[in-house]
């Protein structure tokens, strides 16, 4: 590995851990300028640190601006898919996403999410790490072997 | 993957796109799998789940038919 490789992969990584970790703490997802200020580092390459993580599948870029959608679980836009954790609100892209971030932020959380069908609204809780308020079914439209065929649809 | 009030409103939303249908699963198997997921993703030694990894993670919430084989 060359030593600009070697160091991209470690920019990547400081970014993935500042990401989530930033998303954790204050429900927003940073961007390349503000992780570019935190980390010490170019703009340009903070952004070429996203776009491995998002060819490495390990966020998700939006394609008309190269932002960060979502840094899975937590997604960088409103959605219907809501979490109230640790007195913060979240954004899921879809429910395991949404169930993901009460995961990821380690705590007790509130999950609201519309049904997809006709839109009444539905609530799951995690309490003590387990999910102890439940309705609905979880449908996966796509099988697993293509799931990030088109992760948007998925 | 939505979240549905029961199964026939599953057929509905797929009848109305002409899809058909995939699988379902209740939110505590979702649940279990997002929380292996992600619980770690934050942590400077964490790394994606490999393949064996993932199957064993399906298979341990009992998701095994055809749907869930990620070899294609």
């Amino acid at each position: 590995m060359t030593e600009r490789a070697h160091d991209l992969d470690t920019l990547a990584r400081d970014v993935r851990v500042h990401v989530f970790r930033e998303a954790a703490a204050t429900g927003h997802v940073p961007q390349a300028p503000a992780i570019s200020h935190a980390l010490g580092r170019s703009e340009t390459d903070v952004r070429a640190a996203l776009h491995e993580l998002a060819a490495a599948k390990v966020l998700i870029l939006a394609p008309n601006d190269g932002n960060i959608w979502a840094a899975n679980p937590f997604c960088a836009v409103p959605s219907g898919f809501r979490v109230a954790a640790a007195g913060k609100r979240y954004w899921g892209i879809c429910i395991w996403d949404a169930l993901g971030i009460a995961a990821a932020v380690g705590s007790d959380a509130i999950i609201t999410a519309p049904c997809g069908d006709c839109g009444v609204g539905m609530t799951l809780e995690v309490r003590d790490g387990q999910l102890v308020r439940t309705e609905g079914v979880v449908h996966f439209a796509v099988r697993a072997h293509a799931w990030w065929d088109n992760i948007g649809f998925t | 993957m939505l979240l549905f009030r029961d199964e026939e409103h599953v057929d509905r939303w797929c009848a109305a796109r002409d899809l058909a249908r995939g699988a379902t699963i209740t939110p505590e198997q979702t649940w279990r799998l997002a929380d292996a997921w992600y619980r770690n993703k934050a942590k400077p030694d964490w790394r994606r789940h490999t393949l064996e990894e993932t199957e064993a993670l399906l298979s341990s919430i009992g998701l095994t038919s055809a749907f869930w084989n990620l070899r294609g």
